[in-house]
């Protein structure tokens, strides 16, 4: 009798086996079709003989929810679709664990019974249903908590919209509360009671899946945290732009509008309190021994300068207010200089004239350095052409014994053709 | 103070620091320790370390306001208001531009050569930027689209908007200050009791 339900079993599961490798080909068999009503609301019947869609009817995969409507794809299979694909727009959460612990229940005393009737191969068969009861909700876990990480580091990049992702967010959120809910429902109190001193059920049900419904609470709440810093994020982008944008309208409607000097207030906004740019500059310097040799090598490798003779007089964008007096000198002094030129062309002297006699003869208050440099810097911006018209001497020495260094101490500038 | 040396000179020359400018900076300025020992350094100064209400950008503030800080603020003030409504305009164009419903960010991307394509093919995008281009402060002399985008580009780098990782390359990063500016803005609704909204409505809230 026993043996008969044995053999009975057994080609009942055989025969499983074989529609359900048959109906998982036709998954197969129809990929293009079935994933057309994926993307689409219904499946294309064009493409489908009769008795295809007769055997995808049987074996569930496609519905038809109406008698007029199309066909389309059974829930189950969009979401196994869904999961394949890490498709987050569709992949849902469904962690139903009030009724899997209903069904590890009813295993249990199966497997009991089983047990205490002495039918082992029964009793191995509730076994491999427990532990499936069990991955699968563990499973369930994961993918839920793998869609929501994957959503999360996505920036949930499948919506394009700000408010979309909020809302999206705010969806994952729920989600996870709803799946914490699901975990809570798990009582491992009344689950060591149900197991009572058998060992494999314990290691099944009260080890193994405490390790793995801790694991998921820490999973859970370290995505929930996260999710709510997105969230803060996406509130904060939406916030600027809002600020932006409203502030903007309003300037475009009062043009006129100006906000008060907070600088002048006894408390200033501590965002307005910029300090003025400070530039740390630096100047060679030669009192301090060791440095000197390293700025004389330096004044050596010194490129020799070429001048472009537009660069004095080219027009410069728009200075500030304190550098337009400045600018107002330099061009005096160019003014002054190039008098100084043509005193030599009017007068010309075979001696030639020297800069700093001219300048201490005129009443003009320039300081020799700057004089100096100014009717050499003149003479190096004339184009060559023109530079061959005059003669610049230098009257020069060395700075010291052991300094290379060049003092000039005058300038004389004299016609080429005078002398 | 040594290893802080590049970092003073740059805060003391008026540069905004954030993560995008220079990370190792900015990171070192996180640090309450090293801006204590900054702090102290710059006391002579009358400069102090200074942050926005993020702590996303660091520059350096007066320490004591004294008649000529006052005098200096103002004036700059008075510069930041001059440039607010070009900036609000360059923000709302990037933002259309793109496509995007949230504002440039710090650390964010952009490239001239691509903004300047998708406005070639906007009339609308094409006419806020030539008049945004032709502002005083961006003050771009060009009828040419590109022209007008890259003079828009550079004024954004010189005034620390806008990052040119590589010289050569037409490839902008927007650092921090843009954090600042926004700060800005919400100061000056804020002071003003501006009727510029930033929160969602209560009652579309509540929908969700």
């Amino acid at each position: 009798m026993k043996e008969l339900a044995v053999r009975d079993e057994h080609e009942l599961e055989s025969r499983l086996i074989g529609t359900g490798v048959e109906r998982l080909a036709l998954l197969g068999k129809h990929a293009d079709a079935l994933m057309q009503g994926y993307s689409r609301d219904e499946v294309p019947l064009e493409a489908l003989s009769d008795s295809a869609l007769r055997r995808l009817l049987a074996a569930r995969i496609v519905w038809r929810p109406d008698d007029q409507g199309g066909v389309k794809l059974a829930p189950r299979v969009r979401e196994l679709i869904a999961e394949m694909l890490a498709d987050e727009t569709r992949r849902q959460v469904n962690a139903d664990v009030g009724e899997t612990l209903e069904l590890l229940r009813t295993l249990v005393q199966s497997y009991r019974e089983a047990q205490n009737q002495g039918e082992y191969w029964r009793q191995e068969q509730q076994l491999l249903r427990l532990r499936q009861a069990v991955d699968d909700l563990n499973g369930r876990f994961a993918d839920a908590i793998d869609s929501l990480w994957q959503r999360l580091n996505s920036d949930f990049g499948f919506v394009s919209r700000l408010n979309d992702k909020i809302r999206e967010n705010d969806r994952a959120q729920k989600q996870i509360v709803r799946l914490l809910d699901g975990l809570q429902l798990i009582d491992f109190d009344e689950l060591i009671e149900l197991v009572g001193s058998d060992g494999t059920l314990r290691k099944l049900l009260i080890s193994q899946l405490q390790r793995q419904v801790s694991q998921h609470y820490t999973s859970l709440r370290e995505v929930q945290s996260r999710l709510t810093e997105l969230m803060a994020r996406f509130r904060q982008q939406q916030s600027r732009s809002r600020l932006i944008s409203g502030m903007a309208a309003f300037l475009r409607e009062h043009p006129n509008f100006v906000p008060g000097n907070y600088a002048r207030r006894s408390e200033v906004p501590d965002l307005i309190n910029q300090a003025s740019p400070l530039i740390a500059a630096a100047a060679p310097a030669l009192d301090h021994e060791p440095d000197i040799r390293v700025l004389t090598d330096l004044v050596h490798q010194l490129p020799t300068p070429v001048h472009k003779p537009q660069a004095v007089a080219a027009a410069r964008p728009a200075e500030a207010e304190e550098q337009s007096l400045v600018a107002a000198r330099q061009q005096a002094l160019k003014q002054d200089v190039e008098n100084f030129y043509l005193t030599v062309i009017d007068h010309p002297d075979p001696m030639g004239i020297s800069a700093l006699a001219y300048l201490q003869e005129s009443d003009m208050e320039w300081g020799d350095e700057i004089w100096l440099f100014q009717v050499i810097a003149e003479y190096q911006g004339l184009p060559r052409s023109e530079q061959r018209a005059f003669r610049l001497h230098q009257s020069e020495s060395r700075a010291s014994r052991f300094n290379d260094l060049r003092l000039i101490h005058d300038v004389t500038l004299q016609l080429a053709n005078s002398a | 103070m040594i290893e802080h040396g590049p970092l003073l000179e740059r805060l003391l020359a008026g540069e905004f620091v954030c993560a995008v400018s220079d990370d190792r900076a900015f990171r070192r300025l996180e640090d309450e320790e090293v801006r204590e020992q900054i702090d102290t350094y710059l006391r002579p100064l009358n400069r102090r370390l200074a942050t926005n209400a993020e702590g996303s950008v660091y520059f350096l503030a007066w320490r004591q306001l004294n008649d000529e800080a006052r005098e200096q603020l103002s004036r700059q003030l008075g510069e930041v208001l001059h440039s607010l409504m070009p900036m609000l305009e360059w923000l709302q164009l990037m933002q259309e531009a793109m496509g995007h419903d949230a504002l440039v960010a710090p650390g964010d991307v952009l490239k001239p050569a691509e903004l300047s394509a998708r406005c070639e093919d906007n009339q609308s995008l094409r006419e806020q930027l030539e008049r945004l281009a032709g502002d005083t402060f961006f003050g771009s002399q060009s009828e040419q689209l590109d022209a007008q985008m890259k003079q828009v580009f550079k004024r954004l780098k010189e005034h620390g908007y806008l990052l040119q990782p590589h010289a050569d390359r037409q490839v902008y990063l927007v650092t921090g200050k843009i954090d600042y500016l926004v700060d800005l803005v919400r100061l000056i609704r804020d002071e003003e009791n501006l009727p510029v909204e930033d929160e969602r409505p209560q009652t579309q809230e509540s929908l969700l």
